[in-house]
């Protein structure tokens, strides 16, 4: 079948099976490894990416549920040069070990920040709280996006 | 010995920093595993036995081979058949064949391997493989494993580690004690003995990066790419295994936590390569990752004697521990706790005995510190029940009986350092200990705290050796390389290793480049295991600058014209002390032509000298002590558990990278709140694991986090560079024990196994009205 959705604003219109996946397009297709895989299921967010701006587990969407949607990875998110802030507030804090639950972290705290820039500690834990990290215990994770929260009005 | 703790201006260890890969994991660009492809590479998917034990009857692949491509399908026959292969691997208990010879000896057992151009066709095939099975009776737990007449998994046992000992005739692979003063004396002078007995399920460790391999055999030489921790000992068992030489390569890790210490695939896959004759990747699914490695079952039954004022007299302490169909990692885990089992307590008389013991499970490994975590629950566990029995406050108990300084440890070791009394004041304190409790108004919610206090060991050799090896290299640009087997699991190794070299050489963090985990790029490394890179890495660190040192001192000295003896060194390089002269260390390595490079050996092990004169054996080159005090809300119509505070303290010597030693004791406690609150790994009658996928598997989120409280005693440990010593596996010891202890405060009931389900709390919440 064919697709056509826009990733990290670029169009593309691809031809997959129609078992594909929003990820096995992402990292096998387009080679973005930044999106991480764990398990396959929907459960765990590792493979979180935003579609339309909202935070999705795309080894849970078949390319055709994202037919004309606009996508965007944690490679989309990071600048040319340096890094987004919500990424750099999680270098500054801690907000990460192995690295590997941290680009669905970080694109699920975009989302958050996107939909509500001024979220209480509450609402950070129940929004983020599908999200597993197993090495961080979580506390480096809350205070990152705390702290990405305080710099909100810098950035846009 | 390393000159380690010489006069030095410290300036980089004692920071806290961001680890140095920080921004490029932020940004995604860190490449795992499940990322790296080589070219030419073909996908096995493996078939695995869905009875817990059996004997292979037949293998029929026919289909699977004809199968448009698919590559090969190895099973016993392509192994039998390779007079150059060795069938059976495993560096610590070779029990584990290649794929499943006779008889198959866990669910999810290794049958066959298939091969395919892709991972879709890898999976359609093995589905054709048909493999006729004869059940045979399953052993699932220890009981059944230890009952008369019960099934054998292993007829024949082949212990590799020399203190491995097997009870013929039985499945208990493994049986050692240890023990000091007169138990059954011990106990007939004791006012009051205690029993009790505490048990553990297996839990799975669930680290996200899935444990992968890409093998690749080609003109008599193997290359491997794999996420496991110990990849010296892994290429010396290919090596063994396919009499050829091996490399290893192990990029970024997303986690470990044990479940990747040992070989469960690589020899397998590699198998597969030859046969294949091409380049293999295999990555497990989660649900794989259940039947690859567990974290044991464990059953601990302890008696303890002590006076009226609550001194210890005498302890008795058998624990078991199911190390699943395969030895190759678990009965020498097992065994190395017992250095610890007793905790961190004066006990004159004690015995401990330990039992490794084979069943029909997947095989288990080591999870952060197991089983010392479960050590530390029963003999806190029952401390309080002490305590709340003979009427003495639960921290005085403690302090009565907590180890010193100088004092003689089971082991025969003499302990220094052992900070365990100011781990338990700052752990309490930080808790506010004796804040009054909140108390729910409609008395559904009961608050209550726990504390519990243990002591680890660090992996150590019997007899004195090198345990790893580090190389520096002053290189083209000016930069020193710093080339270390510690895999970096996201522990932070490259940072404080950097730290330690750039501090040992006088120069800043942007002169230091990390070269980490290639078998072939860097010098030999015992595993990344047990908390023990940043000291025994760190010091060979350190020594191998100070054989640099001299050699750069050497060739500035030609260069300038000047007396070696009259150069210092600098951030930028190396001067004349009066300032006439400098060369930088750019310039220094292009003059020269060629890297400058020198290795540096951390020897450990052996014997040491006590304050008395006497010798000690080194059981441990370092203990680790910490104690937890947790804050819980039961709630009793629910019978859900809350964790709401949790403190930890641990003895870190020099901290090289404090908010980094923060982290890692906050991740500690974070992950074992899960298997003592709710995570379990679930079997019915059938021997079938019910619960291994994630759906199904609840783990920790941020909703169950408690609010956490890290601490550690920075206090220099002699012999460690800049003073430092390992902690990564401590945070999680603590707190099973601490918890347990808070609910017996909160409902006075004292549980004995976790985890603490709402089924259990209600249960025994019945039992007490
Ligand atoms: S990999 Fe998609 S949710 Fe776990
Ligand atoms: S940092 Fe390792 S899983 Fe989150």
């Amino acid at each position: 079948m064919n697709v056509t959705l826009t990733v990290n604003g670029e169009t593309l219109s691809l031809d997959v099976p129609p078992s594909t996946t929003l990820l096995d397009l992402l990292r096998d297709r387009l080679s973005l490894h930044g999106t991480k895989e764990y398990c396959h299921s929907g459960v765990c967010g590792a493979c979180t990416v935003l579609a339309d701006g909202k935070a999705v587990s795309s080894c849970s969407m078949l390319a055709g549920q994202v037919e004309g949607a606009d996508v965007l990875t944690i490679e989309g998110l990071t600048p040319d040069e340096g890094l987004h802030p919500i990424q750099q507030a999680f270098v500054d804090n801690f907000g990460l070990q192995c690295g590997y639950c941290t680009p669905g972290m970080i694109l699920l705290a975009k989302a958050l920040l996107d939909e509500n820039p001024a979220p209480t500690r509450e609402e950070i834990i129940r929004y983020m709280g599908g999200n597993i990290c197993r090495c961080t215990g979580y506390a480096g994770i809350l205070r990152s996006v705390e702290a990405a929260v305080k710099e909100r009005g810098s950035w846009s | 010995m390393c000159a380690a703790t010489g006069p030095n201006v410290t300036r980089l260890v004692g920071q806290s920093m961001p680890s140095l890969e920080a921004p490029d994991k932020a940004a995604g660009r860190i490449e795992y595993m499940a990322d790296l492809t080589v070219p030419n590479m073909a996908h096995a998917k493996v078939v695995r036995s869905p009875l817990p034990h059996a004997r292979i009857v037949s293998i029929d692949a026919s289909e699977a081979r004809a199968m448009p491509g698919v590559v090969c399908v190895l099973t016993r026959d392509e192994v039998r058949a390779d007079p150059e292969v060795e069938e059976v691997y495993g560096f610590v208990y070779r029990d584990a064949p290649l794929v499943a010879m006779d008889k198959v000896r866990h669910q999810g057992d290794i049958v066959a391997v298939v091969v395919a151009d892709d991972v879709d066709t890898a999976e359609a095939a093995a589905e054709l493989v048909d493999v006729e099975y004869e059940e045979l009776p399953a052993v699932m737990n220890v009981p059944q494993a230890l009952a008369e007449g019960a099934v054998q998994v292993h007829e024949e046992f082949f212990p590799i580690a020399p203190e491995l000992r097997p009870i013929e005739g039985t499945n208990v692979c493994h049986h050692a004690t240890i023990g000091c003063g007169d138990v059954e004396q011990g106990f007939a002078e004791s006012d009051f003995v205690y029993e009790d007995e505490f048990l553990a399920p297996p839990v799975q460790h669930c680290a996200l990066d899935l444990h992968a391999v890409i093998s690749q055999v080609e003109d008599g030489q193997i290359t491997v790419w794999t996420n496991c921790q110990s990849p010296f000992p892994l290429g010396r068992e290919l090596e063994r295994i396919f009499k050829m030489p091996a490399r290893v390569i192990i990029p970024y890790v997303g986690g470990g936590f044990g479940s990747k210490s040992r070989d469960r695939i690589e020899c397998v896959i590699t198998a597969a390569a030859k046969l294949a004759g091409r380049p293999v990747r295999y990555i497990l699914t989660q649900e794989e990752t259940f039947m690859t490695f567990i974290r044991p079952a464990y059953r601990n039954r302890m008696r303890t004697g002590v006076k009226r004022d609550g001194t210890i007299v005498a302890r008795h302490n058998e624990f078991w521990v199911d190390v699943g169909g395969y030895a190759i990692s678990g009965a020498r885990s097992a065994n190395n706790t017992l250095k610890v089992a007793t905790g961190p307590y004066r006990i004159p008389n004690a015995r401990v005995d330990c039992y490794a013991v084979y069943t029909n499970k997947p095989p288990s490994s080591p999870y952060r510190g197991l089983p010392t975590t479960q050590h530390t629950m029963s003999y806190e566990a029952q401390f309080d029940r002490i305590a709340r029995d003979l009427g003495i406050d639960r921290l005085e108990l403690r302090r009565r009986n907590l180890v010193r300084d100088g004092d003689i440890h089971i082991t025969g070791d003499y302990l220094r350092s052992a900070h365990s009394h100011e781990c338990l004041e700052q752990a309490t304190e930080a808790i506010g200990w004796n804040e009054p409790l909140p108390v729910d108004p409609e008395g559904k919610k009961l608050r209550g705290r726990g504390v519990s206090c243990t002591i680890k060991y660090t992996l150590t050799p019997a007899r004195e050796m090198s345990e790893n090896s580090a190389e520096v290299a002053l290189v083209e640009d000016g930069v020193f390389e710093v080339r270390i087997g510690t895999v970096n699991i996201g522990q932070g190794s490259d940072t404080v290793m950097a730290q330690i070299a750039g501090d040992a050489l006088s120069v800043g963090l942007e002169s230091v480049r990390i070269v980490h985990s290639d078998t072939y790029r860097v010098p030999v490394d015992s595993s990344t295991t047990a908390s023990r890179s940043t000291y025994h890495m760190g010091r060979a660190v350190v020594e191998a600058t100070d054989n640099l040192k001299p050699q750069m001192l050497e060739a500035a000295s030609q260069l300038l014209e000047r007396e070696a003896a009259s150069l210092v060194f600098t951030p930028e390089g190396i001067a004349q002390a009066d300032g006439s002269a400098n060369v930088t260390y750019g310039e220094l390595v292009e003059r020269v032509g060629s890297p400058l490079a020198a290795t540096g050996d951390c020897v450990v092990g052996g014997m040491y000298a006590g304050p008395d004169g006497k010798s000690y054996p080194i059981a441990s080159t370092f203990w680790t002590f910490a104690s937890c005090a947790a804050e819980v809300e039961v709630d009793t119509e629910t019978g859900t558990v809350r964790v709401v505070k949790a403190a930890a303290s641990a003895t870190t010597g020099t901290a090289v990278n404090p908010h980094s030693i923060e982290t890692q004791l906050e991740g500690g406690i974070g992950q074992e709140i899960g298997p003592t609150l709710f995570e379990q790994l679930v079997w019915d009658d059938g021997g079938q694991l019910i619960n291994a996928a994630l759906l199904d598997y609840p783990l920790p989120t941020m909703e169950t986090m408690p609010e956490y409280a890290p601490r550690f005693v920075d206090h220099p440990f002699e012999g460690g560079p800049f003073g430092a010593k390992g902690m990564g596996e401590i945070g999680s010891v603590v707190v099973p024990g601490a918890v347990v202890n808070a609910v017996y405060d909160a409902t006075g009931v004292l549980f004995h196994e976790v985890p603490l389900t709402p089924h259990k709390i209600i249960e025994g919440l019945e039992g007490q009205r």
